[in-house]
């Protein structure tokens, strides 16, 4: 709790004692004011949001910074499809299409990070170097391509053709963290079951994949949140069935977003990132390990 | 099917005896399998990353416009001569960099500080440095609209609401600047990205140094500039790299927030591809864009990824 380590306090008595006292006192309180602030700076804007999501229609711009007429209806209106949204459905696409480029990611970036983090060869660095660049790629340069493409083959407005090109904006993001965390791991273990007896898959499956589930798991978070807020390729190679959330949230926004009806749309938007805060709340520590994992390591 | 040593061992008894010819296939095929569990991933994104973009190579060397059927024909470099002399290239590729220098350079700053503020031990300090990961974590299009309409709209937008407070009328932020506006937006979303890099850089410096620096009489402000900041500086470094990288390509918060407007005034270069390629069906042109957008990004990224190896090396060596 206190910010100076213990074994500094002096043993002199007295005045001097009770002015570092007082000191240490004015630091902590000091940190405490500044990680008010940083919970300011990231929270305010939600609870403006949530706010306006829970307030009543007809008092759209009234002003307070307390919840005033509150009500549910505006989350009844961000789910209703009279107006020509399919907020729900799309809420069902992006929960889909996640999960599937998610465990198809998964499962290629675990074997390309094993051959990574554990098996000598040469070229290695350039694999991986081109494996992180084209976690770099702008996704614009390729959209017309694709696009092309798919409405060539009849692709256009299925779930192949979101979760294709996701795949391959997720994989760099799990190849280089699945590397990162595969680097730390105890390979003696794994020696210490071939010469037990087990062959190479064994020991891989038996020893070192049960060792591995957390950094997998935590990989795992990260990219079904790449995935769930991935917009571009969305917004150009789906269809009213297949529309992820983004999509949908999107066209709430529309283009005039003047004529639009900002509670529902702020309902939407609540519907759509407190469950991640929730989340990341949850799994906080695993999360912070897997982004510096994959940033510095 | 062998351990590292052995490859090692091996490697270093090439060019001896009568088996050789035999051992180098045996360590081809050694060397194959090695490679094998890297080959989907590898093939994946040659497939769906590089082959798009050699179509979008050919496009850009072709007179391609949608609305004209006559077209398609090649053309050489003729697109790329045409978008250097397009003004509204030449605003978008200027506001690129504009938003790129912006969001990077204050995301930086507060995020030093925010990490400075968090590195030492208090209650609560996971809870903290959680809260303040979830901005870069949440979707964008969401963030888009929290700022567009949640925070900066004219009639209810909250930081009107708040100059309103003090006595100043509302401003409608998205159409009477429109870069400061999406700059907002980016810096509120990249922060927590910085902050985590540079958090990583301050916990991993010699803690000895600074006691040394504290012996030595050097104040909090000394300290922090002459010792940790030198430190910090590959962290920083690589932040501004990877940060630049992902911000040039920023297109959900122009989208959202302004949809590239007034006119063209805030349109970047990833947003003006899109106008040319969907609303202009221009092909050839928004290729020939694109291309130069990722001439860009290689050139940056080049500088990041020998960041990124330089650490990975040191890691080898230790």
């Amino acid at each position: 709790m206190s910010t100076a380590p213990a074994t500094t306090a002096p043993a002199a008595d007295g005045a001097p004692r009770a002015a570092a006292r007082t000191r240490q006192r004015w630091t902590s309180t000091r940190t405490y004011i500044n990680a008010g602030i940083i919970v300011l700076w990231c929270l305010v804007p939600f609870y403006w949001m949530v706010l306006t999501a829970f307030r009543d229609v007809g008092y759209t711009f009234d002003q307070s910074f307390w919840p005033t007429h509150v009500t549910l209806d505006n989350f009844v209106t961000a789910f209703s499809t009279d107006l020509g949204n399919h907020f729900g459905r799309s809420l069902f696409n992006s929960f889909f299409i996640g999960i599937c480029t998610t465990a198809i990611g998964l499962l290629f970036g675990v074997f390309a990070a094993y051959a990574l983090a554990r098996l000598n060869f040469r070229f290695k660095f350039i694999v991986l170097g081109f494996i992180l660049g084209a976690s770099m790629f702008p996704g614009v340069a390729i959209v017309t391509p694709l696009f092309q493409l798919f409405t060539n083959i009849g692709w256009m407005g299925t779930y192949q053709a979101l979760i294709i090109p996701d795949i391959s904006f997720v994989l760099p993001l799990t190849v280089y963290t699945l590397t990162a965390f595969f680097r730390e791991m105890p390979w003696e273990l794994e020696e210490a079951a071939r010469i037990d007896g087990c062959t190479q898959g064994q020991a891989f499956r038996k020893v070192i994949m049960p060792l591995a589930a957390p950094a997998v798991f935590t990989t795992a978070i990260l990219a079904f949140i790449s995935a769930w807020n991935e917009f571009l390729i969305a917004s150009q190679l789906s269809s009213d069935a297949t529309a992820p959330v983004t999509v949908a949230i999107a066209s709430f926004a529309g283009a005039q977003p003047h004529q639009e009806p900002y509670t529902a749309v702020m309902a939407a938007g609540t519907i759509v990132t407190v469950p991640l805060v929730i989340m990341v709340l949850i799994f906080q520590r695993k999360i912070v390990a897997g982004l510096t994992a994959g940033g510095v390591k | 099917m062998s351990t590292m040593t052995e490859t090692r061992q091996r490697r270093g008894a090439t060019g001896t005896g009568p088996g050789e010819a035999e051992l180098r296939r045996a360590r081809r095929r050694d060397g194959w399998s090695r490679r094998l569990p890297l080959l989907p991933a590898l093939i994946f994104t040659i497939v769906v990353t590089q082959l798009p973009f050699l179509l979008t190579i050919w496009y850009s060397l072709r007179s391609w416009n949608l609305l004209r059927p006559d077209g398609n024909i090649f053309v050489g470099l003729q697109n790329f001569i045409d978008i250097f002399s397009d003004s509204t290239f030449r605003v978008a590729a200027l506001n690129s960099i504009l938003i790129t220098l912006g969001c990077v350079a204050v995301a930086l700053v507060l995020g030093t500080v925010f990490a400075v503020l968090l590195d030492r031990e208090f209650l609560g300090r996971g809870i903290v440095r959680t809260l303040l990961i979830t901005p870069f974590l949440i979707m964008p299009v969401a963030s888009s609209m929290l700022w567009s309409v949640s925070m900066l709209n004219p009639s209810y937008g909250m930081v009107n609401w708040v100059i309103g407070l003090v006595g100043i009328e509302p401003i409608d932020f998205t159409s009477s600047a429109p870069l400061l506006s999406v700059i907002i937006a980016l810096v509120w979303q990249w922060t927590p990205f910085m902050m985590l890099l540079i958090l990583a850089g301050l916990q991993a410096q010699a803690k000895d140094v600074l006691e040394a620096a504290s012996l030595d009489g050097a104040g909090w402000w000394k300290t922090f500039t002459l010792v940790t900041l030198p430190q910090l500086r590959r962290y920083m470094e690589l932040a501004v790299l990877l940060g630049s990288i992902y911000v040039v390509n920023t297109f959900d918060q122009i989208y959202l927030m302004t949809a590239g407007g007034p006119g063209t005034a805030s349109a970047n270069l990833p947003f003006y591809i899109y106008q040319r390629a969907f609303l202009g069906f221009d092909i050839g042109q928004a290729a020939a864009m694109g291309v130069i957008v990722v001439i860009a990004t290689i050139i940056i990224a080049t500088f990041a990824l020998r960041l990124i190896f330089r650490s990975f090396d040191d890691k080898e060596q230790a």
